[in-house]
This record gives structure tokens, sequence and C-alpha cells, in this order.
């Protein structure tokens, strides 16, 4: 089966999503933005545009223009567009045309079916006729739903057994409020109320009002009257009650508003949140009566609400989510967007409907903490990330802390404090039987595999040897949710000791790692340095294994970094030389020759950097960890 | 007796279909398993597919933020000093040129609207305006400067269309 679209037709814009591996995603429209505008036109010359378009051209063409048709569903009224009549129905099916291609684009498949919401008061005529505009776009409608019910499906709500959910629904238009009760997925509307002409652009043009006020105050005019400085007013009333939805003052600096007397007019002000709410706080006040209207007829005291929905942009304000906790005597619920919230609880129970849901297939679980190997200096290496799907399989290669090493010890950890004593440790296991070679040069590689039941599977490969061994863990994904929080606190108040001591551990590794290559430096290329070069490279090294007998970090640093210029020097020296006997070499080859030595230049490493990759992630030789610790 | 043989024929017959039955059921009972497994485990990878993208759109923001706050931050830095300069205009002129070659560079374009006919794809009609001896739908102010990006609209200009006076 296709998928099945969720749309919120809304009044003046419209939300669709859809859900993708069980996640609800809210789709853009063609214009780039989350929603749509309900506007629809048709031009002069007989041109249909349809959201963002039609807005745009709606002032110089309002005898063919459209707005709010919601309000006009289901009650067989026609309007006329242009010398044509058009049932709402049908203005509303080329809203929904729009919505369904922009939709297909998105996913990039056929849509075919559709659940679409409406509010809750919507009489069966209204929901008819809902459902009609679907068919004449082209849609199944699989089902009508009410928006109170998809906000509260948008949170879960159905799940939470029985309970009575307040829907407060504050947009820019109208004002909604729903009382729900739901038992066993089912929801049942107790009553509802609101105010239809009440919402959000009110505010903004009081906030307007108020700034050509205060402008008019200092200047002596009146900027209502200049559609472009009431425009750039406008704009300004909309930020600022967006910014101070979480500041708690704003500037308001529009340079150049007007002129005045030939002399430009720029207006400065300074908004703070108690200004802004003082200006909107008959509005937000506006809606206690309705809400206390609908507890009244579905006979229920504040107290008896178990939870309270925000649906719409204005409820972003502070204000109006604490006029909601007053009349309700709670804290509403804030996790799901208001503006989507609609659009995503119709596509979830669009995704109830078409299967996508409800299957244990897509309930998969996650890894609660992150799985990792011990490593060299004990510190913990990540293989699977905390919140990872499962099942999943990731594999990584490591390699030998020493020469000669011929075991390795797999440490199984668990957790997210990058040293592993401070991780919960699932189980440990050795690989022996590595044959005996420098540190970095074998390669182990070791994979966890978690399955859809949780159980982990370590595995060790020695790729040289072809050697192997693992371990099974059980319940590595079913933690309980106080370990779960516990462990996670304990590595937000670690995190800054955990730091240090990890930088610790890295510089004391990188020091040994110094040492070692310094080493076999020199007894490779003895020959080749200068009696100096060697010298200074030899007392480089004796004050770093000096250092690394110590504790001071800072000490190891210093002298890793001196040992290492001293050796890139060195070792420059050396490359020159090189250069200089390959240059009177090359002099020497034809051109065709060279051309070949080009290619092997661009040509792909092969197995070399495998080789690399080993080398830095070294795996931990316990005995020696032990010394070095 | 001599019924007995088909019957013992019959039977052997079953016990090979019923052996036959059982293998195809554990072979297919094992192949179900493996593709539950296959299916469980790419809608797990399509999962955490799901969350690298997400960080990885997250470090792109920030990538894309980062690359025009420094651009902000410089011009910012000009300008407080145009600010206390006596003569600012010399300077201000070059920092609009370089604004200019910026946006060149990212080919944003300016949309021409004055004069034009109205054009929803580009425009944004804040209000009209009643006019004589004007053309009906031709924008005669410009609100706030529109701008395109690779020829795809950055932001519509916000104009004021005229509008024939009805006689």
């Amino acid at each position: 089966m296709g998928k099945i679209i969720g749309i919120d037709l809304g009044t003046t814009n419209s939300e669709v999503a859809v859900m993708e591996a069980g996640k609800p995603t809210v789709i853009k429209s063609a214009e780039g933005q989350p929603f749509f505008p309900s506007v629809v036109a048709f031009t002069k010359d007989g041109e249909m545009l349809v959201g963002e378009a039609a807005k745009r051209q709606a002032v110089t063409n309002p005898e063919g223009t459209i707005h709010r048709i919601k309000r006009k569903m289901g009650r067989g009224e026609m309007v006329k567009l242009r010398e044509k009549s058009y049932s709402p129905e049908q203005i509303s099916a080329f809203i929904l045309q729009k919505i369904k291609k922009d939709a297909e684009d998105y996913i990039g498949e056929k849509i075919n079916d559709a659940v679409i919401t409406v509010p809750a008061y919507f009489n069966d005529d209204q929901r008819q006729a809902t459902k009609d505009a679907g068919k004449i776009a082209g849609l199944n409608v699989k089902r009508i739903i009410n928006e109170p019910t998809a906000a509260s499906l948008a949170y879960g709500l159905d799940k939470e057994g029985d309970h009575k959910i307040a829907v407060y629904d504050f947009g820019g238009g109208t004002f909604d409020i729903t009382l729900m009760e739901v038992g066993e997925g089912v929801f049942e509307v107790l009553s509802t109320n609101g105010d239809t002409q009440l919402g959000g652009s009110d505010m903004d043009k009081a906030l307007v009002d108020f700034f050509a006020k205060e402008f008019e105050k200092k200047n002596d005019i009146d900027l209502r009257d200049d559609p472009k400085a009431l425009q750039r007013l406008y704009e300004a009333a909309e930020n600022a009650k967006i910014e101070l939805s979480s500041t708690l003052q704003t500037d308001i600096n529009l340079p150049y508003l007007t002129v005045l007397d030939k002399e430009p007019k720029h207006l400065e002000l300074k908004l703070t949140r108690a200004k802004l709410e003082e200006i909107i706080s008959p509005f937000v006040e506006k809606t206690e009566q309705p809400c206390k209207q609908a507890l009244k007829d579905a006979k229920l005291k504040p107290s008896d609400i178990d939870h309270i929905v925000l649906v719409g942009g204005t409820t972003r304000i502070p204000l109006v989510r604490k006029k909601v906790e007053e009349i309700f005597g709670k804290p509403p619920k804030r996790d799901v967007d208001p503006m989507e919230c609609v659009a995503v609880g119709a596509a979830i129970q669009g995704g109830v409907l078409s299967g996508d849901i409800d299957k244990d297939i897509v309930l998969l679980d996650v890894t609660p903490l992150t799985l990792s190997i011990e490593t060299l200096g004990g510190v913990s290496t990540a293989l699977i990330d905390r919140n990872t799907t499962v099942p999943t399989k990731k594999s990584k290669i490591f390699s030998t802390a020493a020469d000669n090493q011929t075991s390795v010890e797999i440490n199984v950890l668990q957790g997210e404090r990058p040293m592993a004593t401070d991780n919960k440790s699932l189980g440990r296991f050795h690989l022996d039987g590595i044959l005996p070679a420098p540190r970095g040069i074998p390669q182990i590689e070791v994979t966890f595999d978690i399955d859809a039941d949780g159980i982990l599977n370590v595995g060790a490969k020695d790729l040289g040897t072809g050697k192997q061994q693992s371990i099974r863990i059980t319940g590595s994904t079913k933690l309980s949710d106080e370990e779960i929080t516990k462990m996670k606190k304990e590595a937000e108040t670690h995190e800054e000791e955990d730091k240090k001591r990890k930088e610790k551990v890295e510089i004391r590794n990188n020091g040994d790692a110094m040492v070692h290559t310094t080493q076999k430096t020199l007894e490779e290329l003895k020959d080749k340095f200068t009696k100096e070069d060697k010298e200074s490279l030899e007392k480089g090294l004796k004050e770093l294994r000096e250092a690394l007998s110590g504790d001071d970090t800072k000490k190891i640093k210093n002298k890793t970094d001196e040992l290492s210029k001293v050796l890139q020097k060195a070792s420059a020296q050396i490359y020159q030389q090189a250069a200089q006997s390959y240059q009177q070499q090359q002099q020497k080859t034809s051109e065709a020759d060279s051309k070949k030595q080009e290619e092997s230049w661009s040509g792909k490493p092969s197995g070399d950097d495998k080789t690399i990759d080993a080398d830095f992630k070294v795996k931990d030789d316990k005995k020696k960890a032990g010394k070095k610790d | 007796m001599t019924s007995a043989k088909p019957t013992g024929k019959k039977k052997h017959s079953n016990e090979k279909k019923d052996v036959d039955l059982k293998k195809e059921i554990e072979q297919l009972k094992q192949e179900l398993k493996e593709n539950k497994e296959l299916l469980l485990r790419s809608i797990a990878d399509f999962q955490n597919y799901q969350k690298r993208i997400e960080k990885e759109l997250k470090l792109k923001e920030y990538e894309i933020k980062q690359k025009y706050l420094s651009e902000i931050i410089d011009l910012n830095e000009l300008l407080k000093k145009a600010y206390n300069d006596k003569d600012p205009k010399g300077a201000l002129k070059l920092m609009i040129d370089n604004i200019q070659k910026f946006f060149e560079k990212e080919q944003v374009k300016c949309i021409d609207c004055i004069g034009k006919k109205f054009d929803h794809n580009l425009h944004h009609a804040v209000t009209t305006l009643e006019k004589d001896n004007c053309e009906d739908e031709i924008i005669v102010e410009e609100v706030k400067k529109g701008y395109t990006i690779d020829n795809k609209l950055l932001r519509p200009s916000q104009v004021i269309v005229a509008k024939k006076k009805e006689k």
C-alpha cells in the first residue's frame, strides 16, 4: 500500500506531513516553506494560482482571489471568481491538489490516500464537504479526524490510558478550545468553544499601533498612512513578538522609515517583554471565557484535565502559556511544534491506517548507551554510538600496542564516559596466537553485531592468521530508565574532568608512540643521519623517556613536540638527499617513463593506508597499560 | 498380499513426501528468518542513516552560517570605522561595491520592478494605488527590494501596484 499523507487543511495556512520509517516528517511546499497559504486565485488571463503565489498577488487581484474558504465549507454557498462560480469544495480541492502535487514531488511517488483534519465543531455537512474536496482533488480520503484529536495523537496521548485532554488552539486568526476524553485509543469530544475573530494578527496590529503612536509623539506624523512604512512596522511587530518569546528585551530599529521636511526619520525604541505583554494581554485574557464555558459545558473542573495540548503559532508566546497554566492549573505539553502538530497527528493516523505503524517491525529498539572497547591507556573507543537503531553491525580495525605482542584483550564497555574504568564492563575475552610483529602491524578486526532482540555479539579476528574469538552478551539494549538516566547524568557531571583525563592519556599515548617511532627510525636509518642529528635525536629521546616516567603531562607534551620537530628536521634532510639523487636518476630516464611515474603518484593508495589506519587505533595490551598507568 | 505391496509403496511414497515437505518447511522457515533479519537490518540501517543525515544537516547549517556570518562580521567592523569617520562616503562606496561583488559571486541578483507589470512569481503586492493615467497592474513603488539567487527566487520584491481609477 502506498503512503497516506496527513493534511491539516487550515483557514489561513495548510500543512502536510507523512510517515517515513516510523517517524512523521513535515513536507515543504515547492516554494520551500513548511506550510501552504490556503489562498486560491484566478488571474485576468485565467491562470489559476494556489498557495504562496496566490497570496503574493492577492491585493492587486481582490476580485479574483479567495481566502478563508474553510469558513464556507458545507454551507451550500457558491463563491464567484471572475464571472465563474465555484463551490467551496472545489476551491478547497485546488488547495489539496497543490498539496498533493508538492507532496508527490517530495516523496517521489504517487499519492492516492490522505487523512484530513477538521475542527471538532464541524457538522456532518462540513465534514462531507471536506471529504468531497479531497475526492475532487483526486485523493481517497481514508478518514476525516478532528484537529484536536490529531494534535493529541502527535503527543502520543492515545497510548496513555483513560484521561481527559484540553486542546488550546490559538492561531493567526481564530481561537478554539476543545475538551476531550480518551480511552483505549478512542477520542470523544466533550465540549468545544472559541472565538472566530481572535488571533495573533490582532496582536500584530496592536503592536503596530503602539509603534506608530510612539513615532507620532516625536514626529507628529501617523506612519500608518504610509503603506511603505506600515509594511515595515508589521514586519518589525512580528519579529519583536518572536524575539520576545525567548528574550526579555529587544530593540526596534528601523532606519529611514520615512522622510519629513526632507529629513530622513528613523524609528528607534526599546521594547521589553513586560511592555509587549501589556499590549497583547487583552487578547490573551479573551481566551479565558471560552475555556471556562467549555469546562462548564463538559461539567468538568480544571483539575479534571490531565493534559493540555497547545496548537497554533500564537501559543509560542510565554504569556499565552502562562495564561493556559493559570486557567487549568498545570503546565501545557510543549515538545511538538504547535504549528505542525495537527498535520503530524494526521500523518500518524495515516501511518496506522496504511500499516506503517503498530507493527512490531518498525518498533525497533535503539542502543540506550554507547558501546565501546577499551584501548591503549584505558580509553573507551566507541564502536556503536548511543541512540543507534538495532539490529546493526559495526567493525573497526585495531592493532597491537607493543612489539611482539601475541594476545589482545577485548573489554566490551557500555556508557558515555571517555575512560574505560568509568563505564560498565559487559564482558571481556582474549584473542591469542597473534604472530609476533612490531606494534601497529597486526590487524585485528573487532565487530559489534546487535540483533533485533538486543543480543550483542562481539567478535575479534586477526586478519593475518584468520584466528577469531567472540563473546555473546544479552540485554545490552535492555537497561532500566533509571540506569540510563543515571549513566547519562554521570557523564554530564564529569564531562570536564573526563575530558582532561582523556587528554592526559592521549598525550601519554602520543609520547609513547613518538619514542617508538624515533627509536625505529634511528635503527633503520642510522647510517643516513648526520652525527649532530643523531645526537640531538638521542638527547630528545632520553628527555621524553624521562618525562614519560613521571606524571607531568605538560612536560610530556613539550618533550613530545620537541622530539617531533627534531625528527622532522632530520628526516627532511634525508628526504632532500633522496630527492636529489632521485632527480638525477630522473634526468636519465626517458619521458615515457616519467609519465608512468606520474600515474603511480596519482594512483589509488593500495593496502598501505589500511596499515596507517591500524596504527593510530591501538588496542591496549593489559599488562603494558598497567605498567604505564 | 498383493494389496500389501502397493500400500507399502504408497506408505513409502507418503513418507518420502512428508520428509520432502518437512525439508521444504524447514527451508522456508530458514528463508523467512533470513528475510526477516534482512528486512529488520535494512530498516535499522535506514533509521541510522536518517540520524546521520540529521547530524550532517546541522553541521552543514553551521558551515553555511560560518561562511556568511564571517562576511557580515567584516562588514560590521568596516561600518564601525566608517561611523567614526568624518567623511565616510568614499569608504561606504567601496563597501557597497564589495557587497555587490560578493552578491555577483553568489549569483544573487536584484529584481527590477518599477514600471514593470506585476508578476506573482517575483513580486509580492503590499497594496494598490489608484491612478488616472496609468496602465493597470504596473508597479509604481518598491517597498522592499527583492532578490533572486541562481535565477531562483530568494525573496520577492514587496511592491505597490497601480490600479486604473474606475470611471
